[in-house]
């Protein structure tokens, strides 16, 4: 039989229960409560102050709120059933490890996609502002969804990793936020290191591929960026299971 | 059906499991038994592969644990030793759950499992509350279900009772006394008349070594190298004392009330026989006779503070 990477209905079953689990508890809506009312601040500041009928100052303030929030959600994807032993359960049954970590990331992934799509509206609010005035930047609005989708999911697949270190989930969640606070920060720093430590820092660290998208700018390296840092830090996950088992 | 050849598994320096072997054929209940630490959880878990073996291979209905864990796992319905649950689901939804996971994807079929678990498991009172809230003994119940939601094979079933009150005991048997007639079981335990209740074979282990496997009987007999014999006759006590200390082979060991005695004899010597001639010769009405066997709380504390000391 071919081998398979991961199982589809293992990764829905676990993904639907995971996406339930944080609607069960407090945890989904604490987290959209403080997504909106921070991101809600930040676009209405602009907006009403500066007269900016624009997305941008998003991009540049949520990532910070995502560096606290995704290791929040993520912390106890794993940590907990290592804690409570039902990670033996799940660990018996004829699952993969892709299908673990898939399934409990694709749960995650649900939250912060809604989270990131809720935005939609206040884009339907700016296009509503400058109708009389003319259209609004919709290529610009989309990358900056697209940048803040794309970092959530990248600091969520750390918070993860984080989690499959092992039963504690505050060790979880300061190794969670301190991989995304190196990664927000390294961008920033960027202009301050010299010459090719500089170019290192600007590609390694989230910034500028934020930046990018939030400009409106479609490159696939910054695809490419988000999507292999997902990769890796899930690859990373697994193999931390895979440790545990064998 | 379930095989464990050489398993070994070290924790640093400490080997947990010492080259164990044994082999369980189809539709055998076996009870694993040992003192605490002695490597129950241990050996059951490389069964499950749940832990990598160090040295040794196990085989669950021939298939390799380690080469092809998923396929093994399949066969298999295991329920560990403090039986983590999901504490926020309702008991159908974690039974349907777990089904999917085991690649029960057809609803259907999924609902009619449940359906049929739920009734063997006799959970149906429980059906609406949530997992957090069931008794001890409902969870156990609820542990086994989803073990069994599969129809697997074999059953690994890591203490299955405790921590039950006497009654929840009892049940959790029946129930798994309904299944040997169809898996293949092996159950870890220290309550010793739950395995005398439920099982065919026991394998006992100490100090990660198996130190006894066989029926209770057969362990009885290998263990004992003396018969006790227990004998009520009615006659002059004296009397019946003297010519019970002549038979031949017979050590007299102690005289209990006005006719009961207690004889010893090597294991190869029945003085069954020469008592009943005597009573019969004498006229002594025999009101008693009684082999001892060793019990199972003899013959596990022998084997296990024989090998610890």
């Amino acid at each position: 039989m071919r081998p398979r990477i991961f199982q589809t209905h293992a990764v829905q079953a676990l993904a639907s229960r995971s996406l339930r689990g944080y609607f069960e508890s407090p945890a989904a809506y604490v987290a959209l409560f403080a997504f909106y009312l921070l991101t809600g601040y930040f676009f209405c500041a602009p907006l009403f102050f500066v007269k900016q009928a624009s997305l941008r100052p998003l991009a540049d303030f949520a990532p910070l709120l995502l560096v606290f929030l995704a290791p929040a959600l993520t912390m106890g994807l794993i940590a907990e059933e290592l804690k409570s032993g039902s990670f033996e359960n799940l660990a018996t049954l004829p699952l993969e490890d892709w299908d673990i970590v898939l399934g409990k990331y694709l749960g995650f992934a649900g939250v912060h996609l809604l989270c990131v799509g809720g935005m939609l509206f206040y884009a339907l609010i700016l296009a509503f502002c400058v109708q009389p005035i003319g259209a609004l930047d919709w290529g610009e609005t989309f990358g900056t969804l697209l940048a803040l989708a794309g970092t959530g999911l990248v600091f969520g697949a750390a918070g993860l990793f984080a989690s499959s270190l092992g039963k504690n989930q505050i060790v979880a969640f300061v190794t969670a936020f301190l991989i995304c606070f190196v990664l927000f920060l390294l961008g920033k720093a960027a202009p301050m290191l010299p010459g090719s430590l500089a170019t290192f820092a600007d590609y390694a660290g989230i910034d500028s591929h934020i930046d990018n998208l939030a400009k409106g700018v479609l490159d696939s390296r910054d695809l490419l960026y988000f999507a292999s840092l997902i990769f890796a830090f899930l690859y990373l996950a697994v193999q931390r299971l895979g440790a545990r088992r064998f | 059906m379930i095989l464990a050849q050489n398993l070994t598994k070290r924790f640093g320096e400490r080997v947990a499991v010492d080259h164990v072997c044994f082999d369980i054929p189809q539709g055998q209940v076996v009870g694993f038994l040992g003192p605490n630490g002695a490597g129950k959880t241990t050996t059951m878990r490389l069964l499950t592969a749940y832990l990598p073996t160090d040295e040794g291979r196990a085989e669950l209905a021939g298939i390799d644990v380690v080469q092809d864990p998923l396929a093994a796992r399949r066969c298999l319905g295991y329920l560990p030793e403090d039986n983590p649950l999901i504490e926020d689901l309702e008991v159908t939804d974690y039974l349907h759950f777990t089904g999917r996971l085991r690649g029960l994807t057809d609803e259907r079929r999924r609902a009619e499992r449940v359906k049929s678990v739920v009734r063997s498991c006799g959970l149906r009172r429980e059906v609406g509350s949530l997992v957090g809230e069931l008794s001890k003994g409902y969870r156990q119940r609820l542990g086994l279900a989803a073990a069994i939601l599969h129809d697997p094979k074999i059953l690994i079933l890591d203490e299955p009772t405790s921590g039950l009150d006497p009654n929840q005991v009892q049940e959790v048997r029946d129930l798994i006394g309904e299944l040997r007639a169809e898996k293949t079981v092996l159950l870890s335990t220290h309550i010793l008349s739950e395995v005398t209740a439920t099982c065919d074979r026991v394998i006992i282990i100490n100090s990660g070594k198996i130190v006894a496997d066989g029926t209770p009987s057969q362990l009885a007999g290998n263990l004992s190298d003396k018969n006790r014999l227990h004998v009520e006759l009615k006659g002059p006590a004296q009397e019946v004392e003297t010519a019970l200390s002549a038979l031949r082979g017979a050590l007299f060991l102690r005289r209990e009330g006005a006719g009961s005695f207690v004889l010893e004899s090597p294991a190869d010597i029945d003085l069954r026989e020469q008592v009943f001639k005597i009573a019969v010769e004498r006229r002594w009405p025999i009101l008693g006779l009684r082999q001892e066997k060793l019990s199972l709380e003899e013959i596990f504390k022998a084997l296990t503070q024989n090998h610890a000391s």
